[in-house]
């Protein structure tokens, strides 16, 4: 009898555990599912769907075709992914430079330059994004004076409008507002790494390099998977740089996916275009993640 | 036990959202129709405004209704409060609110307020912009307001036709100007540029002469003009710049399809850009007509094709020389200025009294004796209706050039299918052209080709 | 507070003079936003700058509250701190089952989480407008703060925390015959609490940032927001820095002054966060 109760009895344990916690879990699902999860499916819905300020007409992959014969959309594409791959590794390797340079030093020097770093964070963005639009202003920004001053340039250079320039901008502004939290992080991931492991090692006659590469770095690892992750959302994300400093241009060349989707479904109103680019850019996104778990995932294993 | 009334209401929140996925695809197929999204959105209207401001409940049983603004010349802040105070004298149980929107993200705003459900009742703007929504059925058609008193006095028939789609009328026009640029007086006649401008009569000049005289700047050292492509900010100014230099049109007759590829429109743009490879002109990707416009004001660059009455009346205080307007120079000395038609529609929000009250005050800041004409002359604009008189008192003697401007408005085709879509393929056209990134040619007949496909897009 | 003698390498030396550079690059901006507020506009349009303002000016900032702009920080702070505390409450309640219970689902659900957690909001932004006009929300706070609540990191994180709370602690608290409600308030709550912190300060200052959400779902005078209102000042008179400056630093400086008063607890709580995961 005992031991046909005990499963029984287990059972009702585990259904009651199940229900209490999709109790504790209501509020969250509410809004995650209300807000995430509905929006999501109603997009992949609708992108499949002529569907604009007049009509909303079923039209099957006929978005997805075209979108792959959109010049505008491969040259976003284009550029979010080059926003991505320049701005994460740079991110990462200099926020671990600036920590790995503070970590050691004073407590007061070490908060004063975490303040620092962190400042463009808490700035805001538009704050940030105005005040480099003004700096960058061809004819009273202050780079045109200062390297005109100093002569490096004969001609005010319009730094927005150029094609050549107009991305490593936003690139730049993008870097100054990511790295805060980064530093932030490495600081204490740094700090919490087992000295006597690392003065062992010294003992033993190690380089610093050898230090920080067999003893720091795998240790830091989980930050460092976190960071890459955060930095990721971040790049993919930007916005607010890219419609108040070029609104894409000069000739699509700050055009990102995420811009593009907003000026489609608000400029020319085809919002079933739009949300199957945004069906696009959650698919790349989600193999970006996924990738970087695996290989910061198994560079943790060896 | 709080929590589980928080659960609850949550819950309940949860139910609604999920269900509305369900009706979402109704709801947004519906959209000519318009009634049962339109009750449905306002009634939703309502319980969120209570919410929101609870101080808007005083004004009980009165008809709310909201008016959006673009910014029309001067017409703001100070004359709009006046006007709705006077409204309100004789229509003491509707309360106005005014919101202002923008050139750069005003658009923006407006579609989502449409597919959001938050649209105004009343809309200051452009043809472009409300026939458009007309046509989109978002709109309230204002046929019955067009008496034959209404085009008799306005007694220009491309007037009346820009307000309407062809089949209704969607707007109820207050003023007009006419799309001219500036010099700066003083900066020409010291660098010997004046010399080649006509101050004759109608001011109109050719583009030898332009040409003549940006040499004149360039040997004084100084930065002529810049042409902005770095939006769509005030393009209306570029338009007109390449398709005066040699005549060319910009749509066809028919307003089918558009047309600057052809030869004129090729050699005006490659004229532009051999101007600005010699260094007599210059252009910025990173700036649109407002930023051109301080620039001139400024005095960094000496003369901006973003000009009207409105802004010589905006920039009069902050300018230290004379911005001197001329219409743009052509090939054979006869322009075709582009004009800019300012009115009012009103949005199909499903509430027939908030529409008899956008109509009441509509017609009250059209066409009240006395306020009528303050109106327009808050806009900085021309009347439309013949017998308004405005600007009688005025002491600026450019009121007569600018009026005389209007004779050269061409062909309005702003209400053309396609429009607002052509508007982004312009800029960046313009782009490819001075930076030399696709041959002339080339990036001429990439824009047209896509903005046709716009404007065929709709007829589908 | 380190065993190892410290020597100082060259180095050392160069790295931080590296480093008081950087930090020079790195505050200018904000230094340019404060100085440019007080700067009348011939300093502003002149192509030679002034790097200190020759002749301050209140103008600016005289010119701004003619706006709303003391409305537009309100509206900021309470959307900020409504996303906060529901985003907290929420997050705390799930991240804890998530971490300490055993049921039905659980991996998809968390799985579901991590996956939602990297979507742009731009994904989602035609549907979000729809969903809050059927909700009649569109144009209030609301509409900001609820997708923002419903973002799924915050779960995540308070999962991460809630991962630390002892096993034979809720274990002893239940043979005590506590309830869940209880366990969770007493005994829970505490531990978490320094997570909560970092949650708090995270979502507020995200909050605060999202422009894009802010952006399509906020039309009025009423209900816009600061960074609504500087980007709106940056569109209306694109070339007035000087009043646009002043917008920045009005929007900027009171929580760069929030942040510098508990910058302590700011970075513990970032730190926190991320150093279990």
């Amino acid at each position: 009898m005992a031991k046909s109760a005990a499963p029984a009895r287990s059972h009702v344990l585990a259904r009651r555990e199940t229900f209490v916690s999709y109790m504790f879990l209501l509020p969250c699902l509410v809004f995650f599912v209300g807000f995430v999860i509905v929006p999501m499916f109603m997009c992949l819905f609708t992108s499949f769907f002529d569907y604009t300020m007049t009509d909303f007409e079923f039209i099957g992959l006929q978005n997805y075709i075209e979108i792959f014969q959109d010049e505008t959309f491969l040259i976003a594409l284009r550029n979010t992914v080059l926003i991505v791959v320049v701005s994460v590794p740079t991110v990462c390797i200099f926020s671990l430079w600036v920590a790995s340079a503070i970590y050691r030093r004073k407590g007061a020097v070490t908060s004063f330059f975490r303040c620092v770093f962190y400042l463009p964070v808490v700035t805001g963005t538009v704050a940030v994004t105005v005040v480099w639009k003004w700096m960058f202003n061809q004819y009273y920004g202050l780079f045109n004076y200062v390297l005109s001053s100093t002569n490096v340039i004969d001609q005010n250079i319009s730094w927005l409008g150029d094609k050549r320039f107009a991305i490593w901008c936003i690139i730049m502004i993008l870097f100054t507002t990511s790295i805060g939290q980064p530093i932030v992080l490495y600081v204490s991931a740094l700090g919490n790494v087992d000295n006597s492991l690392v003065e062992a090692a010294e003992v033993d006659g190690a380089t610093s390099f050898q230090c920080f590469w067999k003893i720091k770095w795998p240790n830091i690892m989980p930050t460092t998977l976190y960071i890459l992750v955060i930095t990721t959302i971040n790049s993919f994300q930007c916005f607010a740089l890219i419609q108040l400093l070029t609104s894409g241009g000069p000739m699509n060349s700050t055009n990102t996916i995420m811009y593009y989707i907003y000026d489609t479904a608000f400029k020319t109103n085809q919002y079933g275009y739009a949300n199957a680019m945004g069906i696009i850019l959650a698919i790349i996104i989600a193999v970006f993640s996924a990738l970087q778990f695996k290989v910061t995932g198994s560079s943790k294993k060896d | 036990m709080k929590n589980m009334k928080k659960f609850l209401a949550l819950a309940m929140a949860a139910c609604m959202t999920v269900g509305m996925a369900a009706c979402g695809g109704n709801n947004t197929a519906d959209t000519t129709g318009g009634n049962t999204t339109g009750t449905n959105t306002n009634a939703n209207t309502d319980t969120a405004d209570e919410s929101k401001d609870a101080q808007e409940q005083e004004t009980g049983g009165a008809t709310e209704i909201t008016l959006w603004t673009f910014p029309v010349g001067d017409w703001g802040g100070a004359y709009v409060d006046e006007v709705i105070a006077a409204f309100n004298e004789s229509y003491p149980d509707v309360s106005v609110n005014v919101e202002y929107l923008d050139y750069t993200s005003g658009d923006d705003q407006l579609t989502a307020a449409i597919e959001a459900g938050t649209a105004p009742d009343i809309l200051l703007a452009e043809p472009q912009r409300l026939v458009k929504f007309g046509k989109n059925g978002r709109m309230v058609a204002l046929d019955d307001m067009f008496t034959d008193e209404l085009k008799t006095d306005v007694g220009n028939e491309s007037i009346i036709t820009a307000c309407s789609d062809g089949t209704n009328y969607w707007m109820y026009p207050l003023s007009i100007t006419a799309h001219f640029m500036a010099i700066n007086y003083e900066a020409w006649e010291s660098s010997g540029a004046l010399e080649y401008v006509n101050q004759e009569g109608d001011r109109t000049w050719t583009t030898e002469d332009f040409q003549n005289a940006l040499a004149k700047l360039k040997e004084a050292g100084l930065t002529s003009g810049v042409v902005y492509c770095g939006g769509q900010g005030g393009d209306q100014g570029t338009r007109a710049l390449v398709s005066n230099l040699y005549s060319a049109d910009f749509t066809n007759a028919e307003h089918t399809e558009w047309t600057i590829n052809s030869e004129k429109g090729v050699q005006g743009l490659t004229l532009l850009k051999d101007l600005c490879d010699q260094g007599l002109l210059s252009y910025d990707a990173g700036i649109q007509a407002s930023d051109e416009l301080q620039l001139f004001s400024n005095g960094t660059v000496q003369m901006s094709f973003c000009w009207n009455a409105a802004n010589a009346k905006t920039y009069a205080s902050s300018v230290t020389f004379t911005p001197y307007a001329l219409p743009f120079p052509s090939d054979d000395g006869v322009p075709v200025l582009e004009s800019g038609l300012y009115g009012f529609g009103i949005f199909d929000n499903g509430d027939a009294a908030k529409q008899q009250a956008a109509r009441d005050f509509i017609t009250f800041v059209c066409d009240d004796a006395e306020w009528g004409p303050k109106s327009v002359e808050a806009t900085g604009f021309f009347p439309v209706r013949g017998s308004f008189e405005v600007y009688a008192d005025s002491d600026d003697p450019n009121m007569e050039f600018y009026n005389a401007m209007l004779a050269y408005v061409g062909d309005n085709f702003t209400a053309m299918d396609g429009f607002t879509e052509q508007r982004a393929e312009w800029w960046t056209m313009l782009q490819y052209v001075f930076t030399g990134e696709k041959s002339v040619q080339d990036a001429a007949d990439t824009y047209v080709s896509n903005s046709n496909a716009y404007t065929a897009s709709y007829s589908e | 507070m380190e065993t190892q003698v410290k020597k100082t390498t060259a180095y050392d030396v160069v790295a931080l003079i590296v480093l008081i550079v950087l930090a020079f690059l790195f505050i200018f901006p904000l230094y340019w936003i404060v100085t440019g507020s007080f700067k009348d506009a011939i300093a502003i349009n002149s192509a030679t700058p002034e790097w200190f303002p020759s002749e301050p000016t209140m103008d600016n900032f005289v010119r701004l509250f003619d706006k709303p702009a003391l409305r537009w920080l309100a509206n900021t702070v309470i959307m900020a701190v409504a996303a906060m505390v529901l985003t907290c409450i929420t997050a705390a309640m799930a991240g804890y089952v998530l971490a300490k219970k055993r049921f039905f689902g659980q991996k998809i659900l968390f799985s579901l989480f991590v996956c939602a957690m990297a979507l742009p909001k731009q994904v989602i932004l035609i549907p979000l407008l729809k969903e809050m006009s059927f909700l009649g929300l569109h144009d209030s706070l609301w509409a900001v703060i609820l997708p923002t609540v419903g973002w799924p990191f915050g779960v995540f994180l308070m999962k991460q925390f809630s991962e630390g709370i002892p096993t034979e602690l809720l274990e002893a608290v239940r043979i005590d015959g506590a309830g869940e409600i209880k366990t969770f308030t007493q005994i829970v709550l505490p531990i978490i609490k320094p997570g909560i912190g970092a949650l708090a300060i995270f979502t507020f200052i995200n909050s605060w940032n999202d422009y894009f959400l802010q952006l399509i779902m906020l039309n009025s005078q009423e209900v816009l927001t600061i960074s609504l209102g500087i980007a709106k000042l940056q569109t209306e008179m694109s070339n007035d820095f000087g009043l646009i400056m002043a917008g920045a630093a009005l929007g900027s400086v009171p929580i760069i002054v929030i942040f510098l008063m508990f910058q302590k607890y700011f970075t513990q709580g970032i730190t926190m966060g991320a150093v279990k995961g």
